[in-house]
């Protein structure tokens, strides 16, 4: 029996995987380089606005960040707007907004593609090159136009390094770096001032901003020291350059007020954009720019804060507008509009040129016959917006015939699934509560809001199933009131969702409260990790030890982010330290200096005990409880205002078994849903969602040193945001039973999670399918997929058949 | 949700009496005459026209969707419902029992009271609990007062409570299904809380009421 089951989930994963492929194809571009379509004799002889380029791209620089009052720190940059010297921007940047697919938006002017999105993290990948393709980098070269590159090392892997005069990359992964990964940018800025003339374009890419919104949010204490930086970077370079040379500052995406980014809130997609130069002052500012002093109070002005400051425009627009004001061609794949307000900057034929030039390059894309028919400016950029809606929608190409082959397989393996799976359960209660559960997640996938909100949707079922088993079991109100309790404690945790954000979760409680937080963190560390290991000394020691080092970890991690600890706490945290740290100074050095190595001494003396003790549990010398000690793991895995979360899952869990022990006879089935509903719950409620924008890198990085593996921080990331799924499907070896039927009752409790896994599967590959060509198709359905498929491959293959028999062959 | 506690506070207070739930069949059977039988008939007279009415005053004329508007609307209407159709369609052994006036009073007071440990429930049920709690205090006496006719019958049936289950359980379970609309993305001004509990209660009375005898 197992073995078939496993067969058909890998074969469930397998037909997942392939229609992946097809969906997820690389976009088909225009090859070739773009060449002035109109009057190219006057286009190319005209001479150009501007001169120099400097570039700064400050990484998740939302528009309140340069804009808003309250936030921002931009003090420079407010002086230069209301001089008139500098013109602001809100520019809408296009999801997934995560840097790879909007670099490509910046520099080429296309739609990214969800599959950047995927490899901005594969960060080895060469396939996302931009060689061949058009962009204003190449027009630039091929002007023999010379460009020096420093920053982010993602511009090094989209162009080929012969691009740039002189370049150096920094590594963007490594995100607990604020200072030096900045440092490393600005120190070349002094050089490259003193030598102007040798370069035409000088672009800057920091990225320290984007690591603090990841690491402490928007709002971070790390801010307004960050902002004055990049201030003064922007001053040094105005007051160096003269009066043909252009600056533009601007964040690629934005980040949402947690400071993560990928989906399509409006945080996530209002990024700021400034362009500065001592000759716009004897312009007209743009119109929405008249008029206001900076920085802007949204509140005081009665508005809603959706980060709408100054001129809306679309990213892209940022392409056309460069290739104007240098008289370069704009780049073949450019689905951006001139924004108009530059026009003016231009004599009067050439602009006019210039716009339908634009518009012809824009009909080309669609393979429309370019013709203007003498009509004015302002019909023409009517008549682009309309082009540009088309073009944004219109997404990639998709693979039909690996979609349907995928698809009938899935359907094929689903069916016999389904078959198999009711010829074992029968059309018992709990075969029919498995295929009902099914069919709401099912029906639930073709509602874009249900799949970004599915928290709620599990949180109803759980509901839902605790009124009824409290109505099938009148006795067993206590047990139902506890679950009640617990998993109502566990809803309001964290925020999930895009709708709904409560100020006052638990998780943000424990943020404002370290204290208790520290007493709790301690206090569940040593309550989960040590449950079952008083019996016998040998154990015992171990699991202390592993909790001592796992508390001391969190400790020192949170005082190296500078989050306050009870005194006594970081005491003891900083004597362990000074163990692997040979640094014998005072202060958060120490704790720093310390942080990688005592990671790393955790993995290590995890698995020598993990050797210790299945030895001990083979040699019959003692039985082991490898359940908690993975809870230690799970729980250094966690965000430390997370591990409080574990003690609430405790009980729980010893509620739930009491409860399937004494009222349910230990029904497999039910305990295997019992499993499934609260992996997804947890997952949800542990603050993951459905969108790229909630994965959680904070933790993926424990123990690894600066030359990271990617495969290591994977899995590590993988661990650190399936932690409460890990620890719920793990649950179901807790719930005792005979030494004989152990291996029949495990294969029993995987039918629930196929026949689950397969109907909801089919549902969401035909929900794919049909919204292809929606407006979500890249912020809610591909992600969605591609949380599927990694949960498939996760969850129920690396944890459920690999981990899982581990923990049950050596009892619990 | 309410409900859920309704059932064990009343549970309580009826472990002296034990639970013996009156069914028909064993109607005949043994007729107790110290304890008379409760039971409601069959009738299309316990049709809650009032609720009908009040929801579609609610979800068509009011375009404001004022929920404490409509408590007012919904208190009076259910006593008259309880008086002149819930209470006729009720049968102690073989007679009608007129409606007293203190039960009367009394079960107004206990259905009040009742909504404290209803909103705790709604709470536990997943409502906010820092936000919003005038609004989900409004809920659970909207949700009380659905329950109204059948808390008088606790009363006045000495709390056998076997036949009222059914009330109380088809309010939470309406109550419940309806909270599927709260993720939804349209945005409109009836998703706000508790919006479309108030309404899935009132289909869950709705149902309740009109086919309650017949379960």
């Amino acid at each position: 029996m197992l073995k078939q089951i496993i067969t058909l989930l890998l074969a469930q994963f397998a037909a997942i995987f392939i229609f992946c492929c097809g969906f997820f194809p690389q976009k088909n571009v225009l090859k070739g380089t773009a060449d002035f379509t109109l009057e190219s004799s006057v286009q190319s002889e005209s001479k150009p606005v501007f001169d120099k380029l400097v570039l700064i791209v400050i990484d998740a620089l939302r528009s309140d960040f340069v804009f808003e009052e309250s936030i921002s720190n931009f003090k420079f940059v407010h002086s230069l707007i209301n001089d008139g010297e500098a013109w602001g921007f809100t520019a809408y940047s296009n999801p997934p907004t995560v840097t790879l697919p909007r670099l490509k938006g910046i520099t080429t002017g296309s739609t990214p593609n969800f599959l950047d999105a995927i490899l901005n993290v594969a960060e080895d990948d060469l396939s996302s090159n931009l060689k061949e393709q058009d962009s204003w980098l190449k027009q630039f070269v091929r002007q023999g136009k010379k460009i020096r590159f420093f920053g982010d090392d993602t511009w090094l892997k989209l162009f080929p390094v012969d691009f740039f005069q002189e370049y150096e990359g920094t590594n963007s992964f490594f995100v607990s770096d604020f200072e030096q990964v900045d440092l490393n940018v600005t120190r070349h800025l002094p050089h490259q001032l003193e030598t102007q003339n040798e370069w035409d374009g000088l672009i800057l890419h920091y990225l320290g901003l984007d690591h603090i919104g990841h690491k402490g949010g928007s709002r971070s204490v790390f801010m307004p020291s960050k902002h004055k930086e990049m201030d003064s970077v922007i001053k040094e370079i105005y007051e160096n350059v003269d009066e043909d040379t252009l600056v533009c500052i601007m964040g690629d995406h934005g980040m949402n007020d947690v400071g993560n980014h990928g989906g399509s809130s409006p945080g996530e997609t209002s990024s700021a954009l400034v362009m500065i130069s001592k000759k716009l002052k004897r312009f007209q500012p743009p119109l929405h720019q008249r008029g206001l002093h900076l920085p802007i109070n949204m509140e005081l002005q009665g508005r809603e804060t959706n980060y709408d400051y100054l001129t809306k425009i679309q990213q892209v627009d940022f392409v056309p507008t460069l290739a104007t004001l240098f008289n370069i061609p704009i780049p073949k794949n450019n689905v951006g509009i001139i924004i108009p307000d530059f026009l003016q900057l231009l004599e009067n034929k050439i602009a006019a040129i210039k716009v339908e030039d634009n518009f012809n390059q824009l009909a080309s894309i669609l393979g429309r016959t370019p013709g203007v028919k003498n009509e004015s400016i302002g019909q023409l950029f009517e008549q682009m917006r309309d082009l540009q809606e088309i073009l944004t929608k219109s997404a990639t190409n998709y693979k039909y015939n690996i979609l349907a082959i995928g698809f009938g397989m899935l359907i094929i393996i689903a069916a016999i699934a389904l078959w198999y799976g009711i010829s074992i359960m029968q059309l018992s209660n709990s075969g029919l509560l498995t295929i009902s559960l099914s069919l709401i997640l099912g029906f639930a996938m073709f509602g874009s809001s249900f799949v970004e909100e599915e928290h709620q949707i599990w949180w109803w079922i759980i509901t839902g199933t605790l009124l009824l088993s409290q109505l099938c079991l009148r006795k067993a109100y206590k047990l139902h009131f506890i679950c009640l309790v617990c998993t109502r404690l566990i809803r309001g945790w964290n925020n999930s969702g895009q709708k709904y954000t409560y100020n006052n979760t638990i998780f943000e409680l424990l943020k404002a409260n370290p204290g208790i937080q520290w007493y709790l963190n301690l206090l569940t560390i040593f309550a989960v990790g040590m449950r079952g290991t008083m019996r016998d000394r040998l154990s015992f020691v171990l699991s202390f030890s592993l909790c001592a080092l796992c508390g001391s970890y969190k400790v020192s991690w949170a005082i190296v982010n500078r989050e306050y600890v009870p005194f006594w706490i970081q005491d003891i945290a900083f004597k362990s330290c000074l163990f692997f740290t040979e640094d014998q100074s005072n202060g958060v050095e120490v704790f720093n200096k310390a942080l990688v190595p005592m990671a790393q001494f955790f993995f290590k003396y995890f698995i020598v005990c993990l050797a210790i003790k299945i030895s001990a549990s083979k040699m019959g010398v003692t039985k082991v409880n490898l359940f908690s000690m993975f809870s230690i793991l799970l729980m250094l895995q966690s965000p430390s205002a997370n591990i409080p979360i574990f003690l609430v899952f405790e009980a729980l869990r010893s509620a739930l078994s009491r409860l399937f022990k004494d009222h349910y006879n230990s029904n497999s089935y039910l305990i295997s849903l019992s499993s499934l509903i609260l992996q997804y719950f947890t997952f949800f409620q542990f603050g993951g969602t459905n969108s790229i924008a909630s994965i959680d890198l904070s933790n993926a990085y424990n123990g690894v040193p600066e030359n990271y593996n990617i495969y290591l921080v994977g899995f590590m990331m993988f661990v650190s945001n399936f932690a409460p799924t890990i620890y719920w499907s793990l649950y179901k070896s807790t719930i005792s039973s005979s030494e004989d039927h152990k291996w029949i009752l495990y294969a029993e409790q995987k039918i629930p999670f196929l026949i689950f896994n397969c109907i909801v599967g089919v549902f969401l590959l035909i929900a794919c399918y049909i919204f292809r060509f929606h407006l979500f198709v890249w912020s809610v359905f591909s992600p969605k997929l591609c949380y599927f498929a990694s949960w498939n491959i996760f969850m129920n293959i690396i944890i459920e058949c690999g981990l899982e028999p581990i923990v049950r062959a050596f009892g619990t | 949700m309410s409900l859920k506690n309704k059932r064990s506070s009343v549970k309580k207070s009826v472990s002296f009496s034990d639970d013996n739930t009156m069914t028909r069949n064993n109607l005949k059977k043994h007729v107790d005459h110290d304890n008379p039988p409760v039971y409601v008939r069959r009738t299309t007279l316990t049709v809650p026209w009032h609720i009908f009415l009040l929801l579609y005053y609610y979800i068509y004329i009011s375009n404001s969707y004022d929920t404490s508007r409509l408590l007012y609307l919904l208190i009076p209407l259910q006593i008259t419902y309880l008086v002149f159709q819930f209470n006729k369609s009720t049968v102690y052994g073989k007679k009608l029992l007129k409606i007293k006036l203190p039960l009367l009073l009394t079960s107004l007071c206990a259905t009040v009271l009742l909504t404290i440990p209803t909103t705790m429930i709604i709470i536990l049920f997943g409502a906010p609990l820092t936000e919003k709690l005038t609004e989900t205090w409004l809920l659970s006496l909207h949700l009380c007062f659905l329950a109204y006719p059948a808390v008088y019958q606790v009363f006045n049936g000495d709390f056998k409570v076997g036949l009222w289950k059914r009330y109380f359980i088809m309010i939470v379970v309406g109550a419940w299904i309806s909270c599927i609309v709260i993720p939804l993305d349209w945005d409109r001004h009836w998703q706000t809380w508790p919006i479309p509990v108030v309404v899935g209660g009132y289909f869950g009375a709705l149902v309740g009421y009109s086919i309650g005898a017949f379960i």
